[in-house]
């Protein structure tokens, strides 16, 4: 995307201006989404992404600028604008690149570049919404979308670095409103992956469409939710967003070197309930939070994160790596072009244990099982941390009774890691995106299903 | 290539090839600074430009946009955008305006120029984070940011609209981390101007600092229902969540809860609220909206009575109205509507009132894009603020939850204020309301 010989002058008019380290970061993404309502399509958007990050570092100072302009004269007075007032000893460099070709580890197959396929996108998203309207005449409405992005990469750094990668990125889902006329309540399913839209041979846009509806039904249904301190049970896959936000936030060296985050200074120490291991892994194949290489262009790997209750890694990018001392663990990741990397999550989870649901369940006097949850956030520095329950049920005597609606779980990360004391089997990943410093990027959560022994329950009974 | 003769490029070929359409041109050029540790911790420039296109050819709606642009990737766009037209289905409400203004908002008020320094633009992001470390208990300041952000944007179409807007906004925040024993607190502050200098850092650090210490003792209240007030940032927030009760698009895709409600009492009958796009004391301003349409003040609930719905030229057709005024569009989207900058009217009530006997004052919520259901109305958020007492702070309070249906809450009005207040953010103007009876969870 970038000639060699422009990145080459470029990246040596950085060290010309005394940085440490220089770094050019050029995208090309193209994207497609198709949108129905109900059983017509409303609209189908595609575009083009297209931008140059640089980045200049001095110590641990970054400089970061972008533009959408490719020319070596315009990248080179951004890096003279921003290395203005960090002058010092002018390096010489003259950096020979050594290309680098990256492995596609999930060799997507019927990608955007070579068809958009809206048709079959339609015919499945049509299918979906005639699932869900077959769940009953409560069903008042339904929103479906199928959106497919292809990011090109091209990385040159002042350490010789240069490398390009392609990221294909999927994703479908549907959600279902319900009436009864006075009140409205939505569900929904979505699936996705680091692959084509050979995605649709794993999936049914049948159980897609019923999954959305029951959810909707279900929550049509609900009681207002019981609120106070109580045991809690956590359905699996999009369940592990309680990891995500309660703890796998807080060992990114983006907030651990700014001892931001309540466990900078834990490592080695037991943080969690014995029963837990976390891991943080990008190789999984075609999974969304999966890449080949990160956005620094360091390999990627499988990170274990929490061992028997036990910290035994953070999530390292470069710039981390300088400022904690820990390795790297190719964990750089940035939304676009438009972001200086930071140290992010990949694909994060719990492993499976080999508790019963129903032993679970039978464990609780007064609690709420969790079954599906929606997003959160966290604040790194206290690890105060608040979750939706997009479906859940109010528990009492070891028997499920009622569906809940409204509830947020409350609690921070060092509490709720000790207070896990069971994880099942039926362990399962799900997307989502993840907002930070370097941009929303996809994340995959997942766990098996769990029981938190205290946690507060945020309803309105 | 100019913008306009980009613009020019374009609209020829959407022209040529039998269809109308209109043209965003979006650019941007900003600069921000991060402090850490008496150092500049980041310094980011940027300079962006996109462009996004609509185009309706045989009553379908196409769209698609491009950070690219050399011919060849203008070609493209117009090509992307009819072909994604051709799947589309026929859309007989939505139509190029026939609208050939020439609109343009006035520099010297939203975009006043200002000779600052870099230097004095690094002093201040450096010094704001000093002064806040070098306060009692605090850690550092993890989250801190000096921003000086110029947008213009530009409207072109087949019918010869050509508007322009372009906007300055100078932004600086911190956030504070605190600890003292096994106790810590995150809180922080934040200001805009159009200006550079009349950002005050002292003002900025105190009251980061003030947030911050002042919670750090807090504890849960009891469960229970309570009397609650939200601090002019939370009260801001908590309406934007759910601002799609007004929203024309979604009550034609029939999701808009409100949509058989108009003329209906909604809401306690001292409730009003009106858009106020034309108040340039707010970064909300907009002189016309995302199809040239020029913009007016809009009352949407007056005396609890739900007084219009907001439209574009396609959901006003839809519903037989006219346009308010109030169309959307980023150039990565499909044209839908929203708010410019919402105000609620003054109430009667003095602060003796409002403030008077035992209520909650909530200045932080947590899980507000997760928490609520703004189709259902449903919220349950994580939150903190102070138990208080005829306007005296007696307990600060954290880790509680509030939960209800902010629908439902309109008609639990108790007071509201006579005085309005900008959030930090400038977006909404609004008096406290005090709210009867929500559920807290401690």
């Amino acid at each position: 995307m970038l000639n060699p010989q422009s990145a080459q002058s470029v990246i040596d008019h950085g060290i010309s201006l005394g940085a440490d380290f220089a770094e050019l970061f050029v995208e090309q993404s193209q994207s497609n989404t198709v949108s129905t309502l109900s059983n017509q399509v409303q609209s189908v958007e595609s575009g083009i992404d297209f931008g140059i990050g640089i980045r200049l570092v001095y110590g641990s100072k970054v400089l970061y600028g972008y533009t959408n302009k490719p020319e070596a004269d315009e990248l080179k007075r951004i890096m003279s604008e921003l290395a203005a007032k960090d002058l010092r000893v002018p390096g010489i460099s003259s950096t020979n690149f050594d290309f680098r070709k990256v492995e596609d580890l999930h060799s997507a197959q019927r990608t955007l570049s070579i068809d958009s396929e809206v048709e079959s996108k339609v015919a499945f998203l049509m299918a979906a919404d005639a699932a869900a309207r077959a769940a009953g005449n409560m069903i008042s409405q339904t929103r479906g979308s199928c959106r497919q992005k292809e990011q090109n990469i091209e990385l040159f750094n002042s350490e010789g670095l240069h490398t390009t990668d392609t990221r294909q990125y999927i994703r479908t889902g549907l959600t279902s409103i319900a009436s009864d006329g006075s009140e409205q309540a939505t569900g929904s399913w979505s699936d996705g992956g680091l692959l084509g839209w050979e995605l649709q041979d794993d999936i049914s846009a049948e159980k897609t469409g019923s999954e959305a509806s029951r959810q909707a039904l279900v929550n049509l249904s609900a009681r207002a939710c019981p609120s106070g301190r109580m045991p809690v049970i956590i359905g699996n896959g999009f369940g592990g967003v309680i990891f995500h936000e309660a703890c796998g936030h807080l060992l990114e060296t983006t907030s651990v070197a700014k001892k931001a985050s309540v466990f900078h200074d834990q490592m080695g120490q037991m943080i969690a309930n014995p029963c837990v291991n976390a891991v943080d892994d990008g190789l999984l194949l075609k999974q969304w939070g999966s890449i080949n290489i990160d956005d620094e262009g360091l390999d990627t790997q499988r990170t274990q994160l929490i061992k028997d209750g036990q910290l035994t890694s953070f999530l390292v990018d470069r710039i981390g790596a300088q400022q904690t001392g820990f390795s790297a663990t190719g964990s750089g990741r940035r939304e676009s072009y438009k972001f200086a990397p930071a140290s992010r999550m990949r694909n994060t989870f719990i492993e499976p244990g080999d508790a019963e649901l129903d032993d679970m369940i039978g464990s609780i006097d007064r609690g709420i099982y969790a079954s599906h949850m929606g997003g959160g956030s966290v604040q790194p520095g206290t690890g105060e941390f608040n979750f939706a329950v997009t479906e859940g049920y109010y528990i009492e005597n070891g028997k499920i009774q009622y569906p809940v609606k409204a509830a947020t779980l409350i609690s921070t990360g060092p509490a709720v890691l000790k207070e896990i004391s069971m994880v099942g089997k039926d362990f399962s990943l799900a997307c989502g995106m993840c907002g930070s410093v370097s941009g929303a990027v996809p994340t995959s959560v997942g766990q098996a299903t769990l029981k938190v022994d205290d946690i507060l329950v945020g309803g309105n009974a | 290539m100019s913008i306009e003769t980009q613009a020019q490029q374009v609209i020829d070929l959407v022209k040529a090839s039998g269809a109308t359409g209109d043209l965003i041109i979006d650019q941007g050029e900003s600069l921000s600074l991060k402090a850490s540790e008496g150092e500049l911790e980041e310094y980011k420039v940027s300079s962006s430009q996109i462009l996004g296109l609509r185009v309706i050819k045989d009553g379908k709606v196409g769209t698609a946009y491009s950070e690219a642009v050399d011919k060849t990737a203008l070609n493209s766009l117009v090509e992307q955008a009819l072909t994604n037209a051709s799947f589309t289905a026929t859309e007989a409400h939505e139509s190029i305006q026939l609208n050939n203004a020439q609109l343009m908002t006035d520099d010297t008020v939203l975009c006043p120029a200002e000779e600052v320094s870099i230097e004095r633009k690094i002093e201040f992001s450096l010094g704001m984070e000093r002064d806040l470390v070098a306060k009692p208990k605090v850690k550092n300041v993890p989250y801190n940011s000096v921003q000086d952000i110029t947008g213009q944007r530009h409207i072109f179409s087949s019918a010869g609209l050509n508007a322009r807007s372009k906007s300055r906004m100078c932004v600086a925040y911190a956030y504070a981390l605190i600890e003292d024993g096994d106790k810590n607190a995150m809180e922080g502050a934040g200001q805009a101007n159009r200006l550079f200098a009349d950002l005050n850092v002292n003002d900025l650090v105190a009251r980061a600092y003030s947030n911050t210490i002042d919670i750090l003792e807090g504890s849960p209240v009891e469960s229970g229902h309570y009397e609650v007030i939200f601090d002019e940032e939370m009260q801001a927030s908590l309406f934007g969540v759910f601002s799609l009760m007004f929203s024309g698009k979604s009550a034609k895709d029939g999701v808009n809860p409100m949509r058989e409600k108009l003329g209906h009492t909604i809401a306690d009958t001292r409730l009003n609220i009106i858009d106020q796009p034309l108040n340039s004391q707010g970064f909300g301003y907009s002189l016309f909206d995302a199809e040239g349409i020029a913009t007016a003040a809009t009352p949407l609930i007056t005396d609890g009575v739900l007084n219009t719905l907001i439209h574009n030229s396609a959901t006003a057709s839809f519903f037989d109205v006219a346009t308010t005024g109030h169309a959307s569009r980023s150039p990565k989207s499909t044209m839908g509507v929203g708010l410019h900058q919402v105000e609620i009217a003054a109430g009667e009530a003095t602060s003796t009132d409002l403030f008077a006997g035992k209520y909650l004052l909530l200045t932080d919520l947590t899980g507000l894009h997760s928490g609520a259901n703004a189709i259902s109305g449903n919220f349950s958020f994580g939150a903190s603020g102070y138990l208080c007492q005829d306007g005296e702070r007696i307990q600060p309070v954290r880790g509680i939850t509030v939960a209800g249906n902010f629908y439902e809450m309109l008609g639990k009005i108790s007071l509201i204020g006579k005085d309005q207040y900008w959030n930090w953010e400038k977006s909404a103007r609004m008096p406290h309301v005090r709210f009867a009876d929500i559920a807290i969870s401690g």
